[in-house]
């Protein structure tokens, strides 16, 4: 909080004169609309408080009983105020930042929300008992669709609209931070152990929700050692703003606090603010929880109706935001703040024509009793608030003594009540401290803190303003001398002494619920679920008597409002249902988040990270259609046909030029280099041969595929060896993992980004290569599956692999990455009259289909071991000795029946053609499905691999494959088992 | 749930940095004579203790090493002294 902002600008009728505390600048209109009609608002009003100023009182409709719901605790403690604002659903107009232009709309209604055709519904309430769903509408099964869809029509809580980006509207932020002391809250005790802190020269962050700092002081004018309380509030924050190490993040709720002290939330953008919401996680050594009060709702009849507010919410709309909350109020409280509240709406302007307290005479502050006095205001000491009167919203209220005896009616439009403070124990319930039932607070108080976690200010216990402070300064010296500040014994024992000396907790009280409930009437527990006191007990007769057996069954505590509204008022009626003690009552976990960030800030800023070849310019010059491969961007496409044909043609006919970079690339040297890969691979590496390339592949241990690659020989355990794309993030973890035991000695370099590299596929690909190298690239002194170094254009060398994956003469270059331009630009200008061409991933994955080569997760998948893909030849299964990763596990399924094995087929002709994930199916069973499926122009058919039961698996069987090919549409095509080699059996053409 | 762990050559790190490599087995059992149930035993049977165990952690968004840690999976913290062994 600045210093108390002058009086801005003339309010309109409707509102009140701003004054000292005031946070809305009428200088500044801001218009939006509500419903379709226009609205005026004005800065630093949320959506609720300029909706109230312009005198709307009915904000939506119950979940259940489609009842009106008002505005009730501006805090967003009741889904009560939730909007859809600029088509976002759920949003709390209670706590939403007003801008200019935006449209707002009730949920849950049928057009207004003060005449909803659901609103009928609330009389048949019977027809609802608590546990409804679960026992009603579930019998007879069948009919439970039907049901289903109705209640979701009525019962909504918001439509999304699935074609908005959510992502992507608004900037969406995230920010990581550490300190050695977090304080969530920013009122007097935040801000004093901010303070206190700070003078050991720590990293200090405070976390407020609310867009000002000063907590329930901001508002109050009350004054107190000769000046108004807001006063105080201010000097405190001056200071604050001053201490050069204390990071001060207002409009930033806490959603939770981890382990080792890991504290979540989000930053709620300001106007000026570069993001609209911005996801934050604070490491703190230390965390101090001054997350304050809120008022505990209290239970009576019709205490929905709009018109009953939280006493917070009526005092802040009138001193925060200067709307009038009423004109004639009555107040049914039970603490001194709310009675404060009550004096000083009455020096507002608002008729204050009684005030209900549910604590006897005496126990009320004698300051506070006389302001009432002399405003001559009844003060009923032992009452409180027996119902609310009034159809669409309060228009009169019924008071009693809860010790039985007369009535007295009054007529009112604002009826403030509640069963007087209750901390927010959420941020302390999250970070696992162990609560108990405070019997002189009659609170929820911690009664073992995690390490590192302290507690202090108002959710103490505590009301005067001096005992607050001191009680922040006291943990702000705790939490400085345990993160490792500056220590002061002295100045911590000073603290104490301070905080002891001043008053301690204030005696609280402990009603359950106004006199007279039910009888007929609703009075709620929850809000949010339209959960009755009725509700509670039938769910107590029903056995389910304890609050968390409630909650499931009745929904007590599962909406928006969760433990905040519910929990202690459930736990201690329950308390008094089962006939305990309410000292027993335990309330229902606390769940996070305790505040909704929007779930777009959680799926983060939507950024695209991800990797570039180094040919990615001169394949989008090419005119390549890039998709997402792992991490990276490759070139999928090089035309608008999706087929391939040309692509496909041109490496068949003549000679194409892939960019296969993301190639998994590694060297393995040092004296337990061979050991290593014995381990992983599943197949003898002591039969590399320098200068020829071994493919082999590696398990897991249950004998599936993982990943499969060249291995080459390049000195005295010194190898050179590729994985699949996929698999190259994942190998050095995999090799270490597997040797984690073993205390071998071998060095593993992953130089897949450090490398290029490029294919040179088809007839011609030989000539081309011949015409950028010295080197003898004959077929004589360059074998299929050899690997030479050569060197290319002016002086670059190459790994130069043989290999024949697209099933052509193919050669695979690997440079470092710098000259993979260079190498691309050598080649295209070589090859250009023998017609080369780049080829993207898709030709190359119908290439090799073709070809029958596999591609681990096309053709493979989690269940499929080496043998069962038909690569069981590569298995050197005599080897126990290495210990092979997978060895054992293929020893045991070998042989196993029922397996599923990867078969080739041939579509036969006549009939559609099938696409991959097909399924196999014999008789009504699933037998399988396809992998993969082209038509080929090189065969003249079509062609597939399919993963199928071993049963069916027989060359020559017929396979029966099936398919949605349009919604309800289900298209057969029989096919014939084949070997999977379809193009070139004998490999003539990679040899030539 | 969040927690640190400490790598031996980086120091106290986020979870996030951090793949789990599991409990702590032994080294891979012999293969001369490993019957399937014994070799399935060792890599799929798990006990669950509620009191710190010996696990594998690898620094995958660090440093790239394996290491033992011994953690409480009750609280989900690390056992305090056991990375200076
Ligand atoms: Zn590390």
């Amino acid at each position: 909080m600045s210093e108390a902002p002058p009086a801005r600008g003339n309010p309109p009728p409707g509102r009140l004169p701003p004054g000292p505390t005031c946070q809305v600048d009428f200088s500044r209109p801001l218009d939006f609309t509500f419903l379709g009609r226009g609205v005026r608002g004005f800065a630093g009003d949320t959506v609720a408080s300029a909706l109230f100023g312009a005198g709307v009182r009915t904000f939506g409709r119950s979940l259940k009983y489609h009842r009106p719901r008002g505005l009730y605790s501006m805090e967003g403690e009741s889904s009560n105020t939730f909007m859809a604002i600029d088509g976002v659903p759920n949003e709390c107009a209670e706590t939403t930042a007003l801008r200019a232009g935006m449209s707002v709309r009730a949920q849950n209604v049928r057009g207004d929300p003060r005449t909803d055709f659901f609103g009928l519904i609330d009389p048949f309430d019977r027809l609802m008992p608590a546990g409804f769903y679960y026992r009603l509408f579930h019998r007879p099964y069948g009919f439970w669709p039907l049901f289903q869809n109705g209640l979701r029509r009525m019962a909504g809580t918001g439509v999304l609209d699935p074609q908005r980006d959510h992502v992507r509207d608004g900037l969406r932020a995230e920010r990581y931070m550490n300190a050695e002391v977090a304080i969530v809250g920013g009122g007097a005790a935040g801000m004093s152990t901010a303070l206190a802190a700070a003078e050991s020269g720590l990293r200090v962050c405070l976390f407020e929700r609310r867009p000002w700092l000063g907590g329930h002081l901001a508002w109050r004018v009350r004054d107190f050692e000769g000046q108004p309380l807001y006063r105080r509030a201010e000097a405190l924050a001056r200071r604050l703003r001053a201490a050069e190490n204390v990071k001060v993040f207002t409009n930033s709720p806490v959603t939770g606090v981890w382990g080792e002290n890991l504290v979540t939330g989000f930053t709620i953008g300001a106007e000026d603010d570069p993001f609209r919401e911005c996801h934050w996680e604070c490491r703190a050594k230390t965390v101090v929880v001054a997350a304050g009060c809120m008022d505990r709702p209290l239970v009576f009849n019709h205490n929905d109706r709009p018109g009953v507010m939280q006493a917070g919410a009526a005092w802040r709309l009138a001193r925060t935001h200067a709307v009038r909350p009423g004109w004639a109020a009555v107040f049914s409280v039970a603490d001194d703040l709310s009675l404060e509240a009550a004096v000083d709406l009455a020096d507002l302007g608002v008729e204050v024509r009684g005030v209900a307290d549910a604590r006897e005479a005496g126990r009320q502050d004698p300051a506070v009793v006389a302001a009432l006095e002399e405003r001559g205001i009844p003060l009923l000491p032992g009452w409180a608030v027996s119902r609310a009167m009034g159809r669409r919203r309060v228009r009169a209220c019924e008071l009693r003594p809860l010790d039985g005896g007369g009535s007295s009616h009054f007529q009112c439009d604002l009826l403030v009540a509640n069963g007087g403070m209750q901390p927010r124990i959420g941020v302390l319930a999250s970070a696992k401290a162990k609560l108990s039932y405070c019997t002189h607070t009659h609170t929820y108080q911690p009664a073992e803190l995690p390490p590192g976690v302290f507690a202090a200010g108002s959710m103490t216990g505590l009301r005067d303003p001096r005992s607050i402070e001191a009680s922040g300064r006291l943990a702000g010296c705790r939490a400085a001398d345990l993160a490792g500040g500056a220590a002061s014994a002295r100045r911590t024992d000073t603290a104490r002494r301070d905080a002891d000396a001043l008053p301690g907790p204030v005696a609280g009280c402990d009603i359950r619920h106004g006199p007279g409930i039910g009888r007929g009437a609703k009075a709620f527990v929850d809000l949010d679920e339209d959960g009755t006191y009725k509700n509670v007990k039938e769910s107590a007769a029903q056995g389910f008597d304890v609050p968390e057996l409630a909650k499931r069954f009745g929904g007590f505590g599962l909406g928006p409002g969760q433990y905040r509204v519910t929990g202690q008022n459930l736990a201690m009626i329950m308390a008094d249902l089962r006939g305990d003690p309410v000292e027993t009552a335990t309330p229902t976990t606390v769940r996070p988040p305790l505040a909704p960030p929007s779930l777009a800030t959680l799926a983060g800023p939507g950024h695209d990270v991800h990797k570039r070849t180094p040919l990615h310019a001169e394949q989008a010059a090419q005119g390549a259609v890039f998709r997402r491969a792992g991490p990276w961007q490759r070139a999928r496409y090089f035309s608008d046909d999706v087929t391939c044909r040309a692509e496909i043609r041109n490496v068949r006919n003549n000679v194409g030029i892939l960019d296969s970079s993301p190639l998994g690339k590694f060297r393995i040297f040092g004296p337990d280099a061979l050991n290593a890969l014995q381990r992983v691979y599943i197949s003898d590496m002591r039969k590399t041969r320098p200068g020829r390339c071994k493919y082999s592949a590696m398990c897991n241990d249950m004998g599936h595929l993982l990943d499969d690659g060249v291995i080459v020989e390049e000195g005295d355990n010194d190898y050179y060896f590729t994985t699949s794309s996929g698999r190259a993030g994942a190998t050095v973890e995999w090799f270490r993992f597997h040797t984690r035991h073993d205390g071998w000695d071998y060095n593993l370099v992953n130089l897949t980004d450090v490398l290029g590299s490029l294919n040179i596929a088809g007839p011609n690909a030989r000539k081309v290569l011949q015409r950028v190298t010295a080197d003898d690239v004959s077929n004589e002194a360059f074998r299929y599956m050899a690997c030479r170094r050569i060197t290319v254009g002016d002086g670059v060398r190459a790994r130069c692999l043989r290999l024949g994956f697209v099933g052509e003469l193919s050669y695979e270059l690997h440079v470092p990455s710098s000259y993979s331009r260079y190498l691309w630009d050598l080649l295209m200008e070589a090859g250009d009259d023998l017609g080369i061409q780049p080829f993207g991933l898709e030709a190359q994955y119908c290439l090799r289909a073709e070809k029958g080569h596999i591609i681990i997760g096309a053709e493979s998948e989690a269940r499929v071991t080496l043998t069962d893909i038909g690569m069981g030849w590569m298995w050197d299964r005599h080897d126990t000795a290495s210990k092979k990763v997978g060895a054992p596990a293929l020893r045991a399924c070998e042989k196993q029946p029922g397996r599923m094995k990867l078969v080739g087929f041939r579509v036969d002709e006549g009939q559609g053609t099938p696409r991959d994930g097909a399924l196999v199916v014999d008789g009504a069973e699933i037998v399988g499905y396809v992998c993969t499926t082209r038509r080929s122009e090189a065969l003249g058919w079509q062609y597939g691999m399919a993963l199928v039961r071993d049963g069916n698996a027989a060359n020559g069987a017929t396979l029966s494959l099936q398919e949605e090919q349009k919604p309800g549409e289900r298209a057969t095509f029989s096919a014939t088992v084949t070997s999977p080699h379809f193009y070139d059996p004998k490999g003539t053409r990679l040899r030539a | 749930m969040t927690f640190r762990l400490t790598c031996p050559v980086c120091g106290k790190r986020d979870i996030y940095e951090f793949t789990f490599g599991g409990q702590e087995r032994g080294p891979r059992p012999e293969q001369e004579g490993l019957s399937a149930e014994e070799h399935f035993r060792w890599t799929q049977f798990r006990m669950i203790p509620c009191e710190p165990q010996e696990e594998w952690w690898y620094h995958a968004q660090g440093c790239g090493v394996w290491f033992r840690s011994t953690r409480d999976p009750g609280t989900n913290l690390e056992v305090e002294g056991a990375a200076d062994e």
